[in-house]
């Protein structure tokens, strides 16, 4: 448990994380879930410490939305114990880790489609963690609104947004109740580089206002830009828990994403990191240099 | 492109735009119902008692649809059993009235026998959803209408007969009904309005849209539901129980029909689940068009009846408010603004097609 309580390391250099502080907010002691006979969860004990990114990635069928749905409360764990600020929220409901700062997204957005993308976002005023009356839940919504650059949207309903905007909508309901840990189920996936850029700049605004995020990605290259820590999750559990650099070279991560065979043939670290890198998309293709895509080719 | 200089500017976004205005629409909503209500609350000036009895029918099936809509229309689970409500007032109403206490204590109780069942049903049946929902509360009503005749409640195989009120009293005590009804109906639009301006009416919308999601917001779905099922028992069971004495008698198939829920149901979704004014506008149109259908002598009353409801849930599944609503809809202020009138015909042809016609 010790190695899992450690802090990000010091030589984060990056402006966003800063306020990670070493004290856990959220904590799994092994926690399992099973679906009949398939452990979706498998004994993961990990801890996310207050105000810092963790990313949490994997291949397809790692257990990365279980995971979710686990610490949002949408299921709840066959084993083991989930706490947050030091209270067992295991079998606690949905609602009541939302009332207790716990947001999460979904994978697939989930808008409310017969109200504006406005009242979507009050929704989570009204309830949530602050519980507003109607002229503050409104006044908080658009606030929010404007923070993740849907303003201009917001008499829209919630089935007229492109993808991206969907995402943003997960965000800003999410955010809209006020969370102490926010989850974030894939917000990355389908959006396009420049959506992506401005996801992780958007990202990294909320960690800084003091929020402490979980970001559960299919897609390393995202990831690595925006998390303090990364969690790689295969077939249920835990293979590698490191710095974002530190993981992209590690055999066992490089095994479970493309293959043992591959691992094998480039013996080199160094090698096999650019490799991984230029395969899955590295920061700096991330940070939206579009010329060194193209050099892929 | 810069991390840090990211990190100044929020993305797409320039200028702040000023906090929106909540929406007006109830108040349109409410002076249109008002001015619906007004107009149905002149009918008495005709003089026609035949035609009072008509409105006053149809004024209780729009009360009916509008406290359906609280569950149905609001909250999105079918209730299909609502008309067990009806029936617990009905029954309470006739059995007290027999037992020589004044009506108006029968009302109360009743409404409250039909809150208080309603709390007990959701507790098991709001655990389930969607068709299992359905087929559960369709399931009670059944089974209290069996259990009425079997048990013979207020009288052999449960027919009850009420006292009328001496006959003197005949043509004023129909207006009498006729306005209670009214007011009734009246209390459901204001009820329906204050619920759209609430907290407790944005919970039932998001748990209608998706539980998950409202679930995940903080929202306690379970309560609200239960509380919502509630709400839709105890104006049901007020109209209930003024039937029972309107009625001047009764047996369980008719208060206890499963053809009252179905229309519920039905008028609810005419008008527009889930708006203010689709209960009342649904109930008025189709009961109105039924009863001239049936005083016609027309045979095939039901047949038509039955093509209505075909015709509707292919091609208004959102109800006729919602169509009016889709012609009003504003598009986004950055949005390419084109006619109207071409966008509201577009709507309801894209509509039209969404339907497979």
């Amino acid at each position: 448990m010790s190695d899992a309580l450690s802090p990000p390391m010091a030589s984060e250099g990056a402006a966003f994380g800063a306020s990670a502080t070493g004290v856990p907010l959220l904590q799994l002691a092994n926690v399992t879930k099973r679906f009949g006979g398939l452990a979706a969860v498998d004994d993961l004990s990990f801890s996310v410490c207050q105000g810092e990114i963790l990313g949490i990635i994997g291949p397809n069928g790692a257990g990365k939305s279980t995971l979710v749905g686990l610490i949002g409360g949408a299921l709840t764990p066959s084993a083991g114990r989930i706490v947050y600020q030091g209270q067992d929220i295991s079998r606690r409901a949905a609602n009541q880790r939302s009332q207790r700062g716990i947001a999460r997204t979904f994978q697939v957005a989930q808008p409310f489609v017969g109200l504006n993308i406005l009242e979507n976002v009050m929704v989570g005023a009204l309830f949530g963690r602050q519980r507003l009356n109607r002229v503050e839940a409104l006044r908080i919504a658009h606030e929010v609104l404007e923070r993740v650059g849907l303003a201009q949207k917001a008499t829209l309903k919630g089935n007229e947004l492109t993808t991206a905007d969907r995402k943003r909508l997960e965000m800003a309901r999410a955010l809209a109740t006020k969370p102490e840990l926010l989850l974030l189920d894939e917000v990355m996936a389908g959006l396009n580089h420049t959506e992506v850029a401005q996801a992780v700049t958007l990202i990294r605004e909320i960690n800084q206002s003091g929020v402490t995020i979980l970001v559960i990605e299919h897609i390393m290259r995202a990831i690595v830009g925006v998390s303090n820590r990364i969690l790689v999750l295969h077939h249920g559990r835990k293979i590698a828990e490191d710095l974002p650099e530190q993981v992209l070279s590690d055999p066992a991560v490089i095994e479970a994403y493309l293959g043992e065979r591959y691992a094998k043939q480039h013996q080199s670290s160094q090698m096999i990191q650019r490799q991984l890198a230029l395969d899955l998309g590295s920061p700096d293709v991330l940070m939206g240099e579009p010329e060194q895509k193209e050099e892929r080719k | 492109m810069g991390t840090d200089l990211d990190l100044q500017t929020p993305p797409a976004t320039k200028a702040p735009s000023p906090v929106p205005r909540a929406s007006r629409s109830w108040l349109w909503s409410l002076l249109i119902g008002l001015g619906i209500l007004g107009l149905i609350g002149m009918v008495p000036l005709t003089g026609d008692i035949s035609d009072l009895h008509t409105w006053t029918l149809i004024l209780m099936f729009c009360v009916l649809a509008q406290s359906w809509n609280f569950i149905g229309g609001f909250t999105g689970y079918a209730a299909f059993g609502n008309v067990a409500f009806f029936g617990i007032g009905a029954y309470s109403v006739a059995i007290l009235l027999n037992d020589h206490q004044p009506f108006w204590l029968g009302l109360i109780v009743g409404a409250l026998i039909a809150g208080l069942f309603a709390f007990l049903l959701g507790l098991p049946v709001l655990r389930l959803k969607g068709h299992y929902f359905a087929i559960a509360t369709l399931g009670v009503a059944e089974a209290l209408r069996e259990f009425s005749a079997i048990q013979n409640i207020g009288g052999p195989g449960g027919e009850v007969s009420v006292p009328f009120p001496g006959a003197g009293a005949y043509p004023t005590l129909f207006y009498v009904f006729f306005f209670a009804f009214l007011a009734l109906a009246l209390a459901c639009l204001i009820i329906t309005i204050l619920l759209t301006r609430s907290k407790f009416g944005y919970a039932l919308v998001a748990i209608r849209e998706n539980e998950q999601a409202a679930e995940a917001l903080g929202i306690a779905t379970y309560r609200y539901k239960i509380a919502a099922f509630v709400l839709s028992a105890i104006p049901t069971g007020l109209a209930g129980g003024l039937y029972a004495y309107f009625a001047s008698g009764f047996d369980p198939p008719t208060v206890f029909d499963v053809g009252i829920s179905v229309e519920m149901v039905l008028l609810t979704f005419l008008g527009g689940a889930g708006t203010i004014l689709g209960p009342v506008i649904g109930a008025i149109i189709f009961e109105y068009g039924s009863f001239q259908l049936l005083t016609s002598g027309f045979s095939a009353h039901n047949t038509l009846l039955g093509l209505a409801i075909v015709i509707i849930t292919i091609f208004l599944p959102q109800g006729l408010v919602r169509l009016v609503e889709a012609l009003f809809y504003k598009p986004a202020p950055g949005a390419v603004r084109t006619n109207r009138l071409r966008e509201g015909v577009r709507r309801v042809r894209r509509f039209i097609a969404a339907n497979g016609i």
